[in-house]
């Protein structure tokens, strides 16, 4: 029994299939938005949905320098550990494993899936991918910084000694003393926040990494089939997480009391937020150079999250 | 019987390498067997010991030629095993066993094997007695015979490029640290007038004077030389780079771990010096200082084995600021991350080796491809990078999540701001480490292979045994390690925050109590680990994964298809249309948009290490004299 609630949450709610629906979801959601605000009608909702099951019925060719394990191993790994995160955010009053969650490890997982991006670009041999895979990384150092104080900021205002990074304990805390966001100080980390959420699900104009016009997607240049699918999947399901991972920090403590009402919500929250942070910036905004993305992650938005860590550090 | 165990494995290492230097120079037979023999006998004489010593929780002492100590004073030289040292003998003899099965296939190319064997077992025997020793000038000794016994192997290869440079190094940085420790010795035992470390560690209790602190801080910056903290760190990377890579596995392992233990040993147990702030801080600061001085040169190095020495410094940072906390949970993530740094760093040495055994260089600008000749070599390496990044199913994942809660847990207990600044540090140091690590695996295993590369072959099972021990041990300490914790990492710790049972079984029961040092057993520490139930979640979806792609592969429309004997046009690289050419993205220069927004910082350190004997020499004397004088001002 313990067994078959173990596999159901990790499977079906909030694992692999919630977040993956979610976050294909929330991918029509941007480009439906996307395409009215450049007056195009663009595709229905369902369409990121539709893209999946197709690219999962096409065949996958290996090409022939790479090295076929890793080259068909990384998008399921980087699956696996979305699906794992997901496991760790609360969803208000909803946590699958109480005294479990913690920002360390969602931090952690949540680099598996980069790095399974950059390993799978890499194991392909293709000279593309190779550009690909350093843009990545270095985006991937670029966000670190403020993605750390972020983190930081909001537990030392949640500010438990015993365990310090305990994702239940800033939902409870959100639950007694209101949202993060409504206390000022924390207002700076918020948008830092914000600002970091299209680089790690690499959007405009932080896609440098996959590029389509200049390295014709950088990593997923040789993927095709079912493992393009993943990884296209993998980066639906990151959009849930990011935003998942806001609704939980910033905007917690709601709670009605049956799972299913704390779901929809949450799930409406994370659409507004994706709208926020993804689709209007995607809109307004043109593709930045690596070194310019990477000066402005660990000048502007680590300054804005350094603020507010200070500010928190004070007892403000 | 137990209590000849530690003496017995530290003298048949010696006794071996005289029989080696005797017999074996010549017969390939009774030299590999000789060694192995010491090694392992050490490994199972040390593994008999975890019963009592860390599951019973009693210390082993024994006195060479049953030089009691008479009325309360020690006289002979005593070997002491508590939990403490057993940890770190445990890592001692596990890794030279490894190392000796990797050099039988290794070194088969190389000449004058005699020697080398011979200085082998010399280090394996003075690094497990440094570990063993209950005396400190015994232990001055251990680090002397260490230290040349490195030197040696370092330039074993002295017909290669660099091998002799970087022994004159080590030799002269080593002597320093080696004499700030003599000279810290001996002003201890002009104080306390005894050189046994239960009894100095009874005697200090009373209260530190001026010349035992300046003591202190010179026995912590020697200490800190042998374990390579910046900015004593420079020897290191040539040293690492320049040795046989079985050795330099040995150097990363253990050699640079012995220092961290001498480290541990005296500032936790003979001068319980954990109370003051001030240790604490300036600790904290090299550590942090150390482990991103370490992880930055690393991201810009060329040479493979390079590359890893300057992470093992880095990884050190780690260690040290974890053991500067005091608290029992950043001791035991010290600890923990110590042991996995012998696992992770002693795989990519390995790794490294077996590039270099088969293609000869380890320079990241003429490698590429490798993965598809070495696809076991590949695999280790992968487990190595993933473990040494931090990543989680993989053992550095957990040691560094326990750094990570310890140092927060400090910052905000402390309410000290420089506690959250080392936090950040620690965080983005993984990142990097990550950044370098994929920079190898794209320049070395991945990417198109060389044609001066198209015959390279598997290494032989000799060498890849260990690693695949390596690489599971990796995994099963990342997955079990509440088991872990249990037998090797608490009482590990408690031995080091519980002195009085040290002192007790060494000089007489009741002794601790009659000095003032505290008998009461400290807690032993319980904390919530991340629950290692979720791997039984991670294993149900990979199950679940599994099952997705073998409905695909049965699929026939959304089958995978792999290159023949005879490739067709779909399975070639794409190259816009043109015609596939040589074109791999080089390593060496991978993260350049990083890069050029730090060559400020880049430019400084690269002229500061700037490869010059005196430079070094001045950054490891003015180091020593800011430690002693810190300590000698706020720690008072």
């Amino acid at each position: 029994m313990q067994i078959l609630l173990f596999l159901v949450k990790v499977l079906i709610f909030p694992g692999a299939l919630f977040t993956a629906c979610v976050g294909l979801f929330l991918a029509g959601i941007d480009r439906k938005v996307i395409a009215h605000m450049q007056k195009r009608i663009g595709p229905p909702i369902r369409q990121p949905m539709y893209d999946f099951f197709k690219l999962m019925g096409k065949e996958t060719i290996v090409p022939a320098r790479a090295n076929k394990l890793v080259f068909l191993g990384a998008p399921i790994a980087g699956f696996i550990s979305l699906a794992i995160v997901m496991l760790f955010i609360p969803i208000f009053g909803f946590t699958a494993f109480s005294g479990t969650a913690d920002l360390i490890v969602i931090l952690y997982f949540l680099t598996i899936g980069g790095v399974a991006l950059i390993v799978g670009g890499s194991s392909s041999g293709s000279p593309y991918a190779g550009i690909g895979i350093s843009r990545e990384m270095v985006t991937m150092m670029s966000y670190e910084l403020p993605f750390v104080l972020v983190l930081l900021s909001v537990a030392r205002k949640v500010g438990g000694s015993t365990l310090a990074f305990s994702m239940n304990q800033i939902a409870d805390y959100q639950a007694a003393n209101g949202s993060l966001l409504f206390s000022w100080s924390m207002i700076p980390a918020a948008i830092a926040l914000l600002l970091i959420i299209p680089a790690e699900v690499g959007m405009q104009p932080f896609d440098v990494a996959e590029a389509e016009t200049e390295i014709c997607e950088g990593p997923l240049i040789e993927y095709s089939g079912a493992a393009l699918g993943m990884f296209k999947l993998n980066t639906a399901m990151k959009m849930c997480i990011m935003t998942g991972l806001f609704t939980s920090l910033f905007l917690g403590g709601i709670r009605t009391g049956t799972v299913v009402c704390d779901a929809i919500i949450f799930v409406a929250v994370c659409a507004v937020v994706t709208l926020v942070c993804i689709t209007t910036i995607h809109a307004v905004t043109a593709r930045l150079k690596i070194e310019h993305l990477f000066k402005f992650y660990w000048t502007v938005v680590s300054g804005l999250a350094l603020a507010s860590l200070i500010l928190v550090w004070m007892g403000l | 019987m137990m209590q000849h165990f530690p003496v017995l494995a530290v003298m048949l290492l010696f006794l071996a390498a005289f029989l080696v230097e005797i017999f074996g120079s010549k017969n390939k037979v009774i030299r590999n067997g000789l060694t192995l023999l010491a090694t392992t006998n050490a490994l199972v004489m040390t593994l008999a010991l975890i019963k009592p010593v860390m599951m019973n929780g009693e210390v082993i002492s024994y006195w060479m030629g049953n030089w009691a100590p008479v009325s309360g004073y020690a006289i002979g030289i005593g070997y002491e095993v508590d939990a403490l040292s057993l940890f770190f003998g445990i890592l001692v003899t596990a890794t030279f066993w490894l190392s000796s099965i990797y050099s039988i296939g290794y070194m088969n190319k190389d000449h004058h094997l005699g020697h080398y064997y011979t200085l082998f077992l010399m280090l394996s025997g003075s690094v497990l007695g440094l570990v063993f020793t209950g005396d400190i000038f015994n232990m001055f000794v251990m680090i002397e015979i260490m230290t040349f016994a490195s030197v040696a192997l370092t330039a074993f290869r002295n017909d290669s490029e660099g091998a002799l440079e970087a022994a004159f190094k080590y030799l002269v940085i080593g002597s320093i640290g080696s004499s700030s420790v003599l000279a810290g010795v001996a002003m201890l035992y002009s104080q306390c007038h005894t050189l046994n470390m239960a009894q100095l560690s009874s005697i200090l209790s009373g209260g530190l004077t001026p010349t035992s602190v300046v003591a202190f801080g010179l026995i912590v910056a020697g200490f800190g030389v042998k374990s390579y903290i910046v900015p004593f760190h420079t020897p290191a990377a040539d040293a690492y780079a320049a040795a046989p890579t079985s050795v330099s596995m040995v150097f990363s392992g253990m050699v640079n771990k012995a220092g961290v233990y001498g480290m541990i040993r005296m500032v936790y147990i003979v001068f319980r010096a954990m109370d003051h702030s001030s240790v604490q801080m300036l600790l904290a600061v090299f550590g942090a200082v150390t482990m991103f001085v370490g992880v930055t040169m690393a991201l810009t190095q060329h040479e493979f084995k390079r590359l890893l020495a300057f992470h093992s410094i880095s990884q050190i940072g780690y260690v040290i600021t974890a053991v500067s906390l005091g608290s029992a949970l950043g001791l035991t993530g010290g600890l923990f991350h110590a042991m996995n740094h012998t696992l992770f760093k002693g795989l990519l040495f390995l790794c490294a080796g077996a590039v270099l055994y088969r293609t000869g260089t380890t320079n990241l600008d003429k490698l590429g491809g490798l993965s598809k000749k070495m696809p076991q070599t590949t695999i280790c390496f992968l487990i190595g990078a993933g473990a040494i990044s931090g990543l989680p199913p993989f053992n550095g994942f957990a040691s560094k999540w326990m750094i990570y809660q310890g140092i927060f847990t400090k910052a905000l207990t402390s309410g000290n701001f420089l506690y959250v600044i080392i936090t950040v540090t620690a965080l983005i140091v993984s990142v990097m480490t990550l950044a370098s690590f994929i920079k190898v695996t794209q320049a070395v295993f991945f990417g198109q292979l060389r044609e001066e590369h198209n015959d390279v072959k598997e290494v032989p099972a000799v060498m890849l045994i260990p690693m695949y021990i390596m690489a599971a041990l990796c995994v099963i300490c990342g997955t079990i390690y509440p088991l872990v914790s249990k037998y090797l990492l608490f009482p590990a710790a408690n031995a080091s925050l519980n002195v009085g049972d040290y002192i007790d079984k060494m000089m007489g029961a009741g002794y601790a109590e009659a000095a003032g040092v505290p008998t009461m057993l400290v807690e032993p520490v319980t904390f919530s680990f991340w629950n290692p139930v979720l791997w039984l979640i991670l294993f149900g979806i990979v199950f679940f994964a599994a099952v997705i792609v073998i409905l695909l592969g049965t699929n026939e429309r959304g089958k995978i298809l792999t290159a023949g004997e005879k490739p067709e046009a779909k399975y070639a690289t794409f190259f816009s249309g043109e015609e596939e050419m040589f074109s791999q993205v080089g390593g060496s220069d991978l993260f350049w948009g990083f890069k050029k927004n730090w060559k400020g910082y880049y430019k400084v350190f690269t002229e500061l290490h700037s490869g010059i004997v005196t430079d070094y020499t001045s950054y490891t004397v003015i180091a020593t004299a800011i430690i002693v004088m810190c300590l000698f001002i706020f720690m008072r």
